[in-house]
C-alpha cells in the first residue's frame, strides 16, 4: 500500500465510493421513519420489525440463504471434479472444445436458460420448488466454478505430482495431499462467486420457482410494480450485514491458515 | 483438504438448521396438506391480512405466490409445473389465455357476492358475461403533473402534452398500446384503432411530440415524480396514486379525448386443483368488508360499489380515481388486436422512439 502513489490513492478511494455508496444509502434509509427514500425523518427500527414479523418474507429469505449454500456447494464439487478432467484430457483440441461448451452457458442469456429448464422440468415431470431450483442454480454454477479452479490447476507445476509418484503415493493421495490442497483458493473463490450468483440470479429462478417456494430476488422484483417499500431496504441491509460477517470470517480464518503453515516453514 | 471437509460440514450443518427454522416458520401457518389454494399475484397487490383471514374462515391454507409481467404469469401457467388455483392477469391476457384455452370458466351460482360489482365494469368485450374472469382493480391511463412547474396547462387535453413550453420536460411510460393510443386519442380515433391511414396519421402526430420528450421508461419514473425531478409524465392512474401519495403537489388528469380503461382481473387458470376453494377466495374477495381494505391497502380503484361505501368518502368521490360516468363513456377498453397489428403497433412505437434524439 506504501508504494501506491497519492494519484492513485485518490482514485482507488473514488472507486470504493462509487461502489459502496448506493448500498450505504440503502441501508441508511432502512432506519427513516419517512415511509419513502425521498427525505430523512427519524430514526426508526419498525422495517427491520416489519422484516422479522412477516414470517413469508423470512421464510423466503431463508429459501434464499438455503438455495445458495446448497447449490453454491453441489456446484463446487462438480466443478472442481469437472475442471481436473478437463485438464487432464491431453487432446488440445477436445480441451478447447470443452473449454467452450464451458463457456457458452456462461455468455447465454438467464432468460433463455430459464425458460429451458422450465420447459425440461415440466417434461420431466420435476415438481417446480425447491428441486428445481436447486437444480437450475446448481447448473448455472458449476461453469463457473470450473473458470475459477482452471486457472489454479494449469499453474501447478506437473513435476509435483511426479515427484508424489516417485515417493510413492498412490492416486487418491495425489488428488488428496497434492492437487487439492494447491487448488484450494481456486475452490473457495468459486464457491463464493457461485454463491453470489445464486443470491442475486432473478431470471432463472422465476421461471423454476412454484408451489410456493420463492426466492428473495423473485420477490422483490414483483415488488417493484408497487413502489419497493423500505422493508425491502431493511432485508437488503441484513443481507449485506451477513455478507461482510461471512467475508470477514472467512478471511481471518484463510489468514490464520496462512500464519499456521508458514510457521511449520 | 482438511479445511475443505470443515466448510463442506459447516455449511450443511447451516442448511439444515435453516431448513428446521424455515419449517418451523412456515408451519406456523398450518399446513393444511391437500386442502390448499396456491395464488398467483402481481407484487404488493393484495392486504396480507385478507389472506390470514381467509385461511382462517375457511381452513383453507394459502400458498401466495407473486409475478411481475402478464407474459411471465402466462408462460409459467402454460407450461403447468405449479397448480396455481388464482391468476390476476390484465384483460388483453385474458383473451390471449381465452383462446390457448387456459381458463376455467367460472360457476356463478359459488360468487353470490358477484353483486357487489358495479355492473358497468361486468360483461366487457374482452370477456363476454364474464365467464371466465371477475374485476379485481381497474383504473385509466393519463398524465401525471407538477402544476408548480408547468405553467397554467391542466392536461384536459392531450394536445397540452404538445405544448413548446413543456420542450424535453415529457415521460412516457414504455408501452407500445400506451403510446400509441395516447397518439390515436389525440386524434379522436379510437384506441383500437386497425385502419393503417389512422395508425399512420397517430404516428406522424407523435413524431412531433419528439421535442418534448425527455425519456421512455417504465418504473423508474414513480421516483423522479416524487422527488420534483420530472414534470409531465403519462402513466397508469395507480402508479400516479402511488407518486401522489409521496408528493402532494402533484396532481392527475384523463384527458377528455379519451383514453384506456385497464382491468385486472381474477381468473382460475387449467391448473387448477381447488375449484372449489378458488370460488370461495373469489367470493371472499368481493365481499363488500374485503374489497374495501384491499383497496385501502393497495391504493387501486375498486370495481366493489358496495366496498365504495366503506371506504373515504375523499378517495371514492375523487374523480382522478373514480372517474364520473360521464367521463368513463370516454374510455375504451383494449382489445386484441390480433398478432399482425400488434406486431404493426410494435413496429410504430419503434419508429415514434427513433425520431427521438
Amino acid at each position: 500500500m506504501n508504494k501506491l502513489s497519492a494519484s492513485a490513492k485518490v482514485y482507488l478511494i473514488i472507486v470504493f465510493i462509487v461502489l459502496y455508496a448506493p448500498i450505504f444509502y440503502l441501508i441508511f434509509y432502512s432506519f427513516n421513519s419517512g415511509g419513502s427514500m425521498n427525505h430523512f425523518e427519524s430514526f426508526t427500527l419498525e422495517h427491520y420489525q416489519a422484516v422479522f414479523e412477516d414470517s413469508r418474507l423470512l421464510v423466503i429469505l431463508i429459501n434464499t440463504v438455503i438455495v445458495a449454500l446448497l447449490s453454491a456447494l453441489i456446484s463446487t464439487i462438480i466443478g472442481t471434479l469437472g475442471a481436473i478432467g478437463i485438464v487432464t484430457v491431453k487432446d488440445s483440441k477436445m480441451r478447447n472444445t470443452l473449454l467452450s461448451l464451458n463457456n457458452v452457458l456462461i455468455v447465454s442469456p438467464d432468460v433463455i436458460i430459464g425458460a429451458s429448464f422450465l420447459i425440461l422440468f415440466t417434461i420431466a415431470g420435476i415438481k417446480l420448488g425447491f428441486t428445481s431450483v436447486l437444480l437450475a442454480h446448481v447448473a448455472f454454477s458449476v461453469p463457473i466454478v470450473v473458470l475459477m479452479v482452471l486457472p489454479k490447476l494449469l499453474e501447478m507445476n506437473t513435476s509435483l505430482i511426479d515427484a508424489a509418484l516417485d515417493l510413492g503415493a498412490t492416486k487418491k493421495d495425489i488428488m488428496m495431499r497434492v492437487i487439492l490442497p494447491y487448488i484450494q483458493p481456486g475452490i473457495f473463490a468459486g464457491f463464493f462467486l457461485a454463491l453470489t450468483y445464486s443470491l442475486d440470479d432473478f431470471a432463472v429462478t422465476f421461471f423454476v420457482t412454484g408451489n410456493g417456494f420463492s426466492t428473495l430476488s423473485v420477490e422483490i422484483y414483483s415488488m417493484a410494480r408497487a413502489g419497493i417499500s423500505l422493508t425491502v431496504n431493511a432485508i437488503s441491509g441484513l443481507v449485506f450485514f451477513v455478507t461482510v460477517l461471512v467475508v470477514i470470517g472467512y478471511y481471518f480464518v484463510t489468514s490464520r491458515a496462512t500464519k499456521r503453515t508458514e510457521g511449520q516453514q | 483438504m482438511k479445511s475443505l471437509i470443515q466448510a463442506t460440514i459447516a455449511i450443511l450443518v447451516v442448511s439444515a438448521l435453516l431448513f428446521y427454522a424455515a419449517d418451523a416458520l412456515s408451519a406456523g401457518g398450518g399446513k393444511g396438506g391437500k386442502n390448499t389454494l396456491t395464488i398467483f399475484n402481481w407484487g404488493e397487490y393484495i392486504d396480507p391480512d385478507l389472506l390470514k383471514e381467509f385461511e382462517e374462515e375457511t381452513g383453507i391454507h394459502v400458498v401466495y405466490e407473486t409475478f411481475d409481467s402478464n407474459e411471465a404469469m402466462m408462460t409459467k401457467i402454460q407450461q403447468g409445473g405449479t397448480a396455481y388455483d388464482i391468476a390476476v392477469p390484465s384483460e388483453y391476457m385474458i383473451e390471449k389465455m381465452k383462446e390457448e384455452n387456459l381458463l376455467i370458466p367460472l360457476d356463478k351460482t359459488k360468487l353470490p357476492n358477484l353483486k357487489n360489482i358495479d355492473p358497468y365494469f361486468l360483461d366487457l368485450p374482452f370477456d363476454d358475461n364474464n365467464q371466465y374472469s371477475i374485476p379485481y382493480f381497474w383504473g385509466t391511463v393519463g398524465i401525471v403533473y407538477n402544476p408548480s412547474l408547468v405553467s397554467d396547462l391542466d392536461f384536459t387535453s392531450w394536445e397540452d402534452l404538445w405544448d413548446p413550453s413543456l420542450k424535453r420536460k415529457v415521460f412516457l411510460v414504455d408501452g407500445a398500446r400506451e403510446v400509441i393510443g395516447m397518439g390515436l386519442n389525440s386524434l379522436g380515433y379510437s384506441l383500437n384503432s386497425l385502419d393503417d391511414h389512422e395508425l399512420r396519421q397517430a404516428t406522424d402526430k407523435l413524431i412531433t411530440l419528439a421535442p418534448n420528450v425527455k425519456a421512455i421508461i417504465g418504473d423508474e419514473i414513480t421516483p423522479l415524480m416524487i422527488n420534483n425531478e420530472a414534470t409531465v409524465a403519462l402513466t397508469w392512474s395507480g402508479q400516479a396514486a402511488d407518486m401522489m401519495f409521496e408528493n402532494e403537489e402533484l396532481d392527475f388528469a384523463v384527458p377528455e379525448e379519451g383514453s384506456n380503461l385497464w382491468f385486472d382481473n381474477m381468473v382460475i387458470p387449467k391448473t387448477s386443483k381447488n375449484i372449489d376453494g378458488a370460488h370461495a377466495f373469489i367470493n371472499f374477495m368481493l365481499s363488500a368488508d374485503a374489497g374495501a381494505r384491499n383497496a385501502d391497502y393497495v391504493g387501486y380503484s375498486t370495481p366493489n360499489i358496495a366496498a365504495m361505501d366503506l371506504m373515504d368518502e375523499e378517495v371514492v368521490t375523487d374523480e382522478r380515481y373514480y372517474p364520473s360516468e360521464e367521463q368513463r363513456d370516454t374510455l375504451e377498453v383494449y382489445k386484441n388486436l390480433g398478432p399482425d397489428y400488434l406486431g404493426k403497433y410494435n413496429e410504430l412505437f419503434l419508429e415514434f422512439k427513433m425520431s427521438i434524439r
